[in-house]
């Protein structure tokens, strides 16, 4: 069946749209932006919200979405979630919390450079878990970079370790990564649904990761007893600047973590929960300040949110909404499900090996809003929504954990190695692929598993 | 009133391929912020200051401002560690200079050098030099100050 045959025979075109613009059917040109904006954001050379706004402008210009159809396929929840989570990280970091449990984590085990890397790592997949991971590592690289300083070893180790945790953490649940809380918001799964079906197997990866790093790097890391003294004399009681803030903010945090646990109970979606965190911390953060003040360190908040992000989503819903309603994302399941031969197992394992491999090359979010119409598409065929639900768990586990395929597998990788490059320690595209890309391969066997014997 | 009346001529200087340790044992000693960094011919080719040296011993990360406040970290451990690595290393003066330092002519005039410190506000010293580079003398912001204070020592009561 052609592209156009299959896009009249399932219906897809929408009546309001012209067949052709310009001389092209919708389809040909929905496809060809949709292409050339995921190429050029490849190409690193233009800010990606530019892209996408761009993209998604061109979309409705050449009648292929109208305008309301446009704003209709935004999905809120994720942008509201995203918002809210962004502010309320920016509110808390100022208390130097995280900074405080990283050099508690290096103390507990008394400056041992192995245990540091493997305290480390567990704090950024915990952070990673609950936060941002680019927020997560942006708040512990420079702290590692300040511990492995002073404990004279190199700081690739564990700034490598710390990338895969914080990819491995993120996978866990519901806001740990972008992927995720967009499948959560696009599938109508619950905060409680990502913990129950992804998280516990997250230990056993992160588990299975930390043995292979400890195998390929045991021989590079040794620290002596002078070292070691020397990260005993941080006294990471100093970090907490601002203790009434520091309760204001963990208070917020955690009524918002018992929120998303209960939204689903409470009719309420996490958006929600974010961005009424985001507003009372907002409130709580300047309570006694004047009027000026508080307008201050309002902007202040607002200019530490990632608005590209923001504003890449929007743009990219709008592409994808504008590609669905052509009929491609359709014919593309159809294509996908021939492949399969409609076998309910060879498409949880396409899905899940498909989004690894693709996150490892290209950015996951607009990979997984393109495959999350496509995964609806396919629910029919397997029996309904219900049905569908181990290929979620497939989508979300390739393409979280596939950004741990190459150093611009994911937004974290990128930052940290920034990070690394402006210390004085760069990080190769190669080197960190020879390792990396392994380990990827071998959390998705697992992965492979754990949904083989659990859903299948 | 011209940069060369009142400059101060008789000043310590160092040369590019001196190692950095030298130096900071001369700045140490006779509490100097800045040093000029000549050639052979006494051809002006930067100067050394005391910031560009600490500069060296702040580890990467916090000079770049990826790690903003460490009111956490012990004293001197770290600081102690990196000033210890560059004593002990080949460090040139030559590696560590700032190599576009604040310069005035000699012949420029006073209002002329205090736009040059305000202007170029990282240091709070002019290097005077001629037209062929040559380093004549150095201006401390003190010094202007000075030379106005001892110019016109009462004038503003007598009028």
């Amino acid at each position: 069946m052609s592209l156009e045959a299959a896009t009249t025979a399932s219906g897809f075109m929408p009546a309001h749209a012209s067949t052709a613009i310009f001389g092209l059917p919708s389809v040909w040109l929905a496809i060809a932006i949709l292409l050339a904006v995921y190429a050029v954001i490849m190409m690193e050379k233009f800010n990606r919200a530019v892209l996408s706004l761009l993209g998604a402008g061109i979309m409705i210009l050449c009648g292929v979405l109208n305008q309301e159809q446009a704003i209709a396929g935004v999905d809120f929840n994720t942008i509201g979630l995203l918002t809210g989570m962004m502010v309320i990280v920016a509110i808390s970091q100022k208390t130097g919390m995280f900074q405080y449990v990283a050099i508690r984590a290096a103390k507990l085990v008394k400056g041992d450079p192995w245990g540091v890397l493997v305290m480390l790592s567990v704090v950024t997949a915990l952070f990673s878990a609950f936060l941002d991971n680019v927020t997560t590592v942006l708040l512990i690289a420079p702290v590692t970079l300040l511990i492995t300083d002073a404990l004279d070893v190199k700081p690739y180790p564990f700034l490598f370790s710390e990338i895969l945790a914080s990819n491995i953490g993120g996978t866990a649940t519901l806001i740990g990564d972008p992927p995720n809380i967009m499948i959560g918001s696009q599938a109508g799964l619950t905060f409680y649904d990502f913990l129950v079906n992804l998280a516990p197997i997250i230990p056993l990866i992160m588990l299975t990761t930390m043995a292979c790093i400890w195998v390929i790097f045991r021989r590079d890391i040794h620290a002596s007893r002078e070292a070691r003294e020397l990260i005993m004399e941080f006294n990471e009681r100093d970090a907490l600047k601002n203790i009434p803030l520091l309760k204001k903010s963990l208070s917020v945090l955690g009524m918002v973590l018992i929120g998303f646990t209960t939204a689903h109970e409470l009719h309420l979606e996490p958006a929600s929960i974010a961005m009424f965190g985001a507003a009372l911390l907002l409130l709580l953060q300047t309570w006694s300040c004047d009027l000026e003040e508080k307008n201050h360190a309002f902007e202040g908040v607002m200019a530490e949110v990632e608005w590209t992000t923001i504003f890449f989503f929007v743009g990219l819903f709008i592409i994808v909404t504008g590609a669905e309603h052509t009929g491609i994302i359709a014919f593309l399941a159809d294509k996908m499900l021939e492949l399969t031969k409609g076998d309910f197992n060879a498409t949880v394992a396409a899905v899940l090996w498909t989004s690894a491999i693709a996150s490892a090359v290209i950015d996951n979010i607009p990979f997984v809003a393109t495959m999350i119409p496509m995964i609806h598409d396919m629910a029919p065929t397997f029996g309904g929504a219900e049905a569908i639900r181990p290929l979620w768990w497939a989508l979300a586990l390739g393409a979280c954990l596939g950004g741990n395929g190459s150093l611009i597998g994911a937004s974290a990788n990128l930052i940290v190695a920034g990070f690394a490059q402006r210390a004085g320690h760069p990080i190769s595209f190669f080197t960190f692929i020879k390792h990396a890309f392994l380990l990827m391969i071998l959390s998705i066997v697992i992965a492979q598993i754990y949904i083989s014997l659990r859903y299948l | 009133m011209f940069a060369e009346r009142i400059m101060t001529t008789n000043i310590a200087t160092c040369s590019p391929d001196q190692p950095v340790h030298e130096v900071i044992d001369i700045m140490t000693e006779k509490r100097l912020h800045t040093l000029p960094v000549i050639d052979a011919d006494g051809i002006l080719l930067g100067s050394l200051n005391t910031l560009s040296v600490l500069n060296r011993i702040v580890p990467e990360y916090i000079v770049t401002g990826d790690l903003k406040a460490v009111p956490y970290a012990p004293d001197f451990g770290l600081l102690r560690k990196h000033y210890l690595a560059l004593n002990n290393s080949k460090t040139t003066v030559a590696e560590v200079m700032e190599r576009h330092p604040t310069t005035v002519h000699a012949n420029e005039s006073l209002l002329s050098v205090t736009a040059a410190l305000i202007t170029y506000d990282r240091f709070e010293f002019v290097i005077v030099i001629d037209d062929a580079s040559k380093m004549l003398g150095i201006i401390s912001s003190n010094d202007i100050l000075r030379a106005l204070h001892d110019q016109f020592p009462l004038e503003i009561e007598t009028v």
